[in-house]
């Protein structure tokens, strides 16, 4: 029962960070790697919510808002000319992701942040004691992942969205602006990184680079998912449990490179990963 | 001529000469500093040949590297610095680093692999390298690395100098080798590597072979660094790492050599000086000037100093060209009766879409074949499954009697095939000259260490390039081309691999009248005379009627009729299948 409640709850984290990656990607077809930086500045409006005295849960819409508004600013100054090119847009968002994870060196040191724990205590569950926040973090991606998908089934964006990714020009000549699409969704996904940012601060310990190791999941996760929304949660699910089982029975060494050895094996055996499986 | 290929040597060894005195002038800080730099741009060399030529954007030479010191250090620190155990270590190094190069190679490129691919394996890499340094205990010395162990009994301007020496040569066998005939194979690959597979090439081989030596080249630095350092940590083999050689790269010039060189040494002293005063700021500024070089600036500091000095000489000023000369076609000496080309209940569908069924064809050579028929009716989808082997399909398709199944393009281009695609398929940042180079690489090889001075190709080859008047444009880089001289190009470049079959996808599409009539009457000079077999998918009906010797129409995916040109132009079936069918 533990186990399946880690595999379950390791696989919705896993979920909420890589979502934001995925909306990127998926309409944009660019790889985001300033991600880790905006899940670190979204960690960082919790930090600032704790110092203002507020209410902790007053950060998740304040990352979400703060994270769109450094999304638009990137996607108009920095994404933008590089459409054309993929490989060098992942360099210049690494590069933008020095640069906001220096900034907040220098605004609020490199030392370790604390932060209140957002939910605290364990719950009963089927006989087994477990950390209530875990259970939250579970609820909380599907809350995430049944808003995004409505988005993209049921709105005039997600509509306009789809246009995109199927066939930008055609898009185009409909008269859908697709750079405002272009700019919402990497809006959308910035704040969604950073919301993930907030959801992860009673999980992770909050620093200047706690971003990078993030990153370097979601981003595996994403490539295997190939931009499809359910393919996202069956890669998380299956690699989150294979992360779960592996440190729990083999080595915790292990464990941490088994989402990134096994996508790269499964893009090994199928590009298009897990998507048309 | 002469003069400026011994440039090289002569720089090299100015360098060499300047680099020997400069500890007598340095002090001990800026000495121990320069020496990690020079090591370090040894790596950039490597990450600017894999990333800026051959267009594999890497992260994975720091976990080569990281390889190379670890087994250095742990020699070592095992077995002591006598000379034979320095020289044992030094093997190690560069074998360990070499064979995992080899297998991250082999799982990068493999046939439809893509660029991405292979930087998502060059991402997980060295952080399983790292990961394993981790968990290696007191072999590894775990997260506080290895310190310690015996080194070469050098001063620290023994080092310097060492490192000198190496970098220079690193960069002048890369200098040379970029520049060679073989260089240019690089540069093929990034830009259109189906390309390079339908001459017969192996793209895929290129890359494992560049990354499995680069390896070695990164696993030799490791070493160097183990010894000059006498200290290995685990952040020598990480991501991080990784991405900052890319850095410097980027921001020294990707694809010059010397600018990564510069822009590496550069950085990493003004990082040692600047950055204990100022750490923070010093990274922020660094990730700023990046982020700027790549959106503004894409060739780099170098791109900057080459508009402004105008003197420094990269890739894209060349000029080269060498002369043209025909080769003796080989003598039509096979018996015509067998057929080259035969295809037998050849089906093939995309999920539960059927684009071909119960295909039978036979081409023998000599022959020229069209197939018509309206869009969508599998022409080119006929065209992919003779040239790709992987393609799943059902039937059979044997190449004078050897069945094509499982073949990669580039092996079935062995066997005699050529493609001409719809759009033309050329290298875009070559000249006509190289292209037409890479096109003789299967038959004739590229040298990896200088320029042929004359360009042999079937006379065939240079008819169409004459009619075309692409040989006064062998310097031309191709991207200036017209399209109908692109066209004429890729079909010189099939010529020129002397194919017992072409196949070509419509030709003539786009073409002038004129450039219509010179690719027919080569067309009629291949197959007639020199008895090469050829397929043609065509619209133009005039066309198809005024060169083929056999029509083969399509329709729905069927092959509806195989005839001789006048059977065909009068058959009822083919009248009704263009004026839409149905109504008599």
């Amino acid at each position: 029962m533990l186990l399946i409640l880690d595999v379950l709850t390791t696989a919705a984290v896993l979920f909420v960070v890589a979502i934001g990656l995925l909306a990127i990607f998926g309409v944009l077809k660019i790889i985001n790697f300033a991600h880790g930086a905006w899940i670190t500045v979204g960690a960082y409006c919790a930090v600032v919510t704790t110092h203002l005295g507020l209410n902790p849960w007053v950060a998740l819409p304040l990352a979400f808002v703060v994270g769109g508004a450094l999304g638009a600013l990137s996607e108009l100054f920095i994404i933008r000319p590089l459409y054309r090119r993929p490989l060098d847009a992942i360099l210049a968002t690494w590069g933008l992701g020095i640069v906001i994870g220096q900034l907040i060196t220098l605004g609020f040191g490199r030392d370790v942040q604390l932060t209140p724990n957002l939910v605290s205590g364990t719950v009963n569950l089927l006989g087994v004691d477990y950390s209530a926040y875990r259970l939250v973090a579970l609820a909380a991606a599907i809350v995430v992942g049944v808003a995004f998908a409505a988005t993209i089934e049921g709105t005039r964006l997600g509509l306009s969205a789809r246009a995109v990714i199927m066939n930008e020009t055609l898009a185009r000549g409909l008269g859908i602006d697709t750079a405002r699409v272009r700019l919402l969704t990497f809006m959308i996904g910035a704040g969604l990184a950073a919301l993930s940012g907030v959801l992860l601060t009673p999980l992770s310990s909050v620093d200047p680079n706690m971003g990078v190791g993030w990153l370097i999941g979601a981003f595996m996760l994403v490539m295997v998912a190939n931009g499809s929304l359910p393919a996202l949660a069956l890669a998380c699910l299956a690699f989150g449990a294979a992360q779960v089982l592996i440190s729990t029975f083999v080595s915790p060494i292990l464990g941490s490179i088994a989402i990134a050895v096994l996508a790269a094996l499964v893009l090994r055996i199928n590009p298009k990963g897990f998507s048309r499986a | 001529m002469r003069l400026s290929r011994l440039a090289p040597l002569v720089a090299a060894t100015v360098a060499v000469a300047a680099l020997w005195v400069a500890p007598l002038f340095l002090d001990p800080f800026a000495v121990n500093v320069l020496t990690r730099s020079m090591i370090y741009a040894v790596l950039a060399v490597t990450v600017d040949l894999l990333w800026g030529f051959m267009g594999i954007l890497t992260f994975g030479q720091a976990a080569f590297f990281g390889v190379g010191a670890y087994a250095a250090a742990m020699m070592l620190g095992r077995f002591g610095g006598a000379p034979e155990w320095i020289a044992a270590a030094l093997g190690v190094a560069v074998a360990a680093s070499t064979l995992l190069g080899l297998a991250v190679g082999w799982l990068s490129f493999y046939h439809r692999s893509t660029a991405l691919y292979a930087s998502v394996i060059s991402l997980v890499f060295p952080i399983v390298v790292t990961q394993l340094i981790y968990s290696g205990g007191e072999l590894t010395g775990s997260s506080s690395g290895l310190v310690g162990f015996d080194v070469l009994p050098f001063e620290p301007a023994g080092f310097f100098r060492l490192a000198a020496m190496v970098l220079v040569a690193v960069t002048l066998a890369a200098w040379v080798f970029v520049r060679s005939d073989a260089g240019r194979a690089l540069v093929a690959v990034r830009d259109n590597d189906a390309r390079c597979a339908y001459l017969g090439l192996n793209p895929k081989r290129l890359q494992i072979l560049m990354t499995t030596v680069l390896a070695g080249v990164a696993g030799l630095a490791g070493f160097m660094f183990a010894n000059a350092s006498g200290v290995v940590a685990p952040e020598n083999a990480g991501f991080l790492f990784g991405t900052e050689l890319v850095i410097w790269v980027a921001l020294g010039g990707r694809g010059t050599l010397l600018g990564p060189v510069v822009g590496t040494v550069a950085i990493d002293y003004l990082a040692a000086n600047l950055s204990g005063n100022l750490p923070f700021l010093w990274q922020l500024l660094l990730g700023a000037t990046f982020v700027a070089v790549i959106i503004l600036l894409p060739g780099g500091l170098a791109e900057l100093a080459s508009r402004v000095v105008g003197w420094l000489p990269s890739r894209r000023a060349e000029g080269f060209a060498p002369t043209l000369r025909a080769r003796a076609s080989l003598p039509a000496s096979r018996d015509y009766a067998d057929p080259l080309l035969k295809v037998s209940g050849l089906a093939k569908s995309y999920g539960s879409l059927t684009v071909l069924e119960n295909i039978d064809l036979e081409v023998r050579p000599g022959e020229l074949v069209s197939l018509v028929g309206p869009n969508g009716a599998g022409k080119t989808t006929l065209m992919r499954c003779l040239s790709d082997g992987t393609e799943p399909i059902k039937g059979e398709i044997a190449i004078d009697g050897s069945s094509t199944a499982g073949l990669t393009p580039n092996r079935i281009v062995a066997l005699g095939i050529g493609r001409k695609f719809q759009v033309a398929s050329v290298f875009e940042s070559l000249t006509v000259a190289d292209c037409l180079l890479l096109a003789r690489a299967s038959h004739d090889g590229l040298s990896p260490v200088g320029r042929a001075q004359a360009l042999s190709l079937p006379q065939a080859a240079i008819d169409v390039m004459r009619m075309t008047g692409l040989d006064r444009m062998l310097a031309s880089p191709v991207h200036l081309l017209s399209h109908g001289q692109k066209q004429a190009l890729e079909l010189s470049m099939v010529v020129a691999l002397e194919p017992r079959m072409i196949l070509l996808d419509e030709p003539t599409a786009g073409l002038t009248k004129a450039e219509r009539t010179t690719i027919g009457t080569v067309l009629r000079t291949l197959t007639g005379e020199l008895g090469i077999a050829a397929v043609l998918v065509e619209h133009d009906l005039d066309f198809v009627r005024q060169i083929s010797s056999r029509i083969v129409v399509l329709h729905q995916g069927r092959l509806v009729l195989d005839g001789t040109v006048d059977e065909v132009v009068n058959s009822e079936t083919v009248k009704t299948i263009y004026s839409g069918g149905g109504h008599d």
